[in-house]
């Protein structure tokens, strides 16, 4: 029991992902210590991100116009899109700078158990895309796990027959070493080995 | 613990620490292809479970497994013969991570993706969503399903040669080893949709088949006598530890527990030349009269301290 209002924003920092009560005070108190503007600053900053920042219409990646900076580049392949499922996943595409193409986020996974589904994910609005822009390909990048792969091979069956549908391959991390793999990754990537 | 990052007895490590004290070691010194090594596993009731071999600490203690491979018997173990088919899955699918690690996480992935179709069902029975929901799940259990299959029919043809031959060593002529159970198909699965709806549960997978241990014509598990289930399982242990001595070129370490008490002298024998051919067995007894030949050492524990 401190105050209200502390025990009120320790309640709030709690139900962020990944913050326990022990981080949740630890943050509190920091913010009780610095100055009036620093705390202002994160709360405006907030307030800002909740206004202005919204889904793209097309891809479903943040931006804060109707539709996002990547889908108005003419210069990208607008014939080839890339599925996600978070903005964040995007940005680790992005920092590749080989992609050109135009991205889809899903918005999360298939997971029945979570309560997702179908249709709380955006796939009707990929359809909808692929129907309409003469899309050629479909490169299918969500997480390589049970989930996932899940999502993925949903999608590839919805999408069979309309346009060339591709997975991200599974294997080695670059720069790794074999001895250090895991066998679960080491039989995933000889399973997917190439010829030479 | 020392070899499995977990007592075979609990899984709470808490109860593996000595009456009135807060931390635990278990360190072990041996060798592995002829090089020195040293196992530690250290347990403190803060602080949880470090582990380490040859000073580098490892990311968890159950990473231990992939270091030594360790093979148990214990007089529960019978239930692998005499239990329900769900002991024997469990079983057979830890061989299956021994024998090709590769594919350890296939039984709990193909796991995963049942819980999901069943809570896909139960959702779809409530009407919180509609049948497209299943399908996703349908398609992983058919793909994840006949890996999982496939896997175990795998484990067992390695299994099955050296099982069969070391019973019949140990007097349980003709034993075998069979998988009851096929792939699940897209088209069953869909016939048995509106039943798996009504009852929110998968009814048809590979987390429902069984491993039929017979010998002759008989099923072990209704007809078989202790003794004869007693064999089973340790000519399924042999048959194990030979594969995987096979494989990696260092035999298991076996940690046999009052395994002697209910054979007979000659079955006892017949086990000691075995297990003196793989490498390293422990044995525990409450004799020493009963260990057939001469141990390499001998240990005797009275009122829980060495004499």
């Amino acid at each position: 029991m401190l105050s209200p209002s502390v025990d009120n924003l320790v309640a709030q920092l709690t139900r962020l992902p990944g913050i326990g009560t022990r981080t949740a005070q630890r943050l509190a108190f920091h913010l009780l210590r610095v100055p009036k503007d620093e705390a202002l600053a994160l709360a405006a900053a907030i307030v800002e991100v909740k206004e202005r920042v919204r889904f793209c219409r097309e891809c479903g990646n943040l931006t804060e116009e109707e539709v996002c900076a990547i889908c108005l580049d003419a210069r990208r392949d607008h014939s080839v899109i890339c599925v996600v499922e978070q903005p964040a996943d995007l940005l680790s595409l992005e920092r590749t700078a080989e992609f050109r193409g135009l991205y889809h986020v899903l918005g999360g996974s298939l997971s029945p158990l979570d309560g997702v589904e179908p249709e709380h994910l955006r796939i009707d609005e990929l359809l909808a895309r692929v129907e309409r822009n003469g899309v050629q390909e479909v490169v299918l990048a969500t997480n390589p796990n049970m989930t996932g792969e899940a999502t993925a091979s949903y999608l590839a069956d919805r999408l069979r027959g309309r346009v060339r549908v591709t997975r991200l391959a599974s294997g080695l991390p670059v720069g790794g070493d074999l001895e250090y793999a895991d066998e679960i990754t080491l039989g995933r990537a000889l399973a997917g080995r190439r010829e030479m | 613990m020392g070899t499995q990052g977990f007592s075979p007895r609990t899984r709470n490590d808490a109860q593996l620490i000595r009456f009135g004290a807060d931390a635990a070691r278990v360190q072990l010194d041996g060798h592995r292809y002829q090089v020195p090594m040293q196992i530690r596993v250290d347990l403190s009731t803060g602080r949880g479970k470090r582990a380490s071999v040859n000073g580098a600490p490892l990311r968890g203690a159950e990473q231990l497994r992939s270091e030594v491979a360790t093979l148990v018997f214990t007089p529960d173990r019978l239930s692998v013969v005499k239990g329900g088919p769900i002991v024997r899955r469990a079983y057979f699918d830890r061989a299956l991570g021994r024998l090709s690690p590769a594919r350890a996480a296939l039984p709990s992935e193909y796991t995963a993706a049942v819980s999901q179709r069943n809570a896909a069902l139960r959702r779809v029975a409530a009407g919180f969503s509609s049948r497209d929901a299943v399908e996703p799940w349908t398609a992983q259990i058919v793909a994840l399903g006949a890996e999982l299959v496939a896997a175990r029919r795998e484990a067992l043809a390695r299994l099955a040669p050296p099982f069969a031959e070391r019973a019949g060593e140990l007097g349980l002529p003709e034993a075998e080893l069979r998988y009851t159970g096929e792939p699940p198909s897209r088209e069953a699965l869909e016939a048995r949709l509106e039943r798996d709806l009504e009852r929110g549960v998968t009814s048809l997978g590979p987390h429902l088949d069984d491993i039929a241990i017979s010998a002759g014509a008989r099923d072990l598990r209704s007809f078989g006598s202790q003794g004869e289930q007693r064999l089973a399982v340790l000519a399924l242990l042999l048959a194990e530890a030979e594969l995987i001595a096979e494989r990696s070129g260092a035999a298991p370490l076996l940690l046999l527990d009052d395994v002697l008490s209910e054979l007979d002298p000659a079955r006892r024998e017949i086990l000691a030349r075995h297990v003196v051919q793989l490498g390293q067995t422990l044995v525990t007894a409450t004799d020493a009269s009963f260990l057939p030949g001469e141990p390499a050492q001998l240990i005797e524990i009275r009122d829980g301290k060495v004499v």
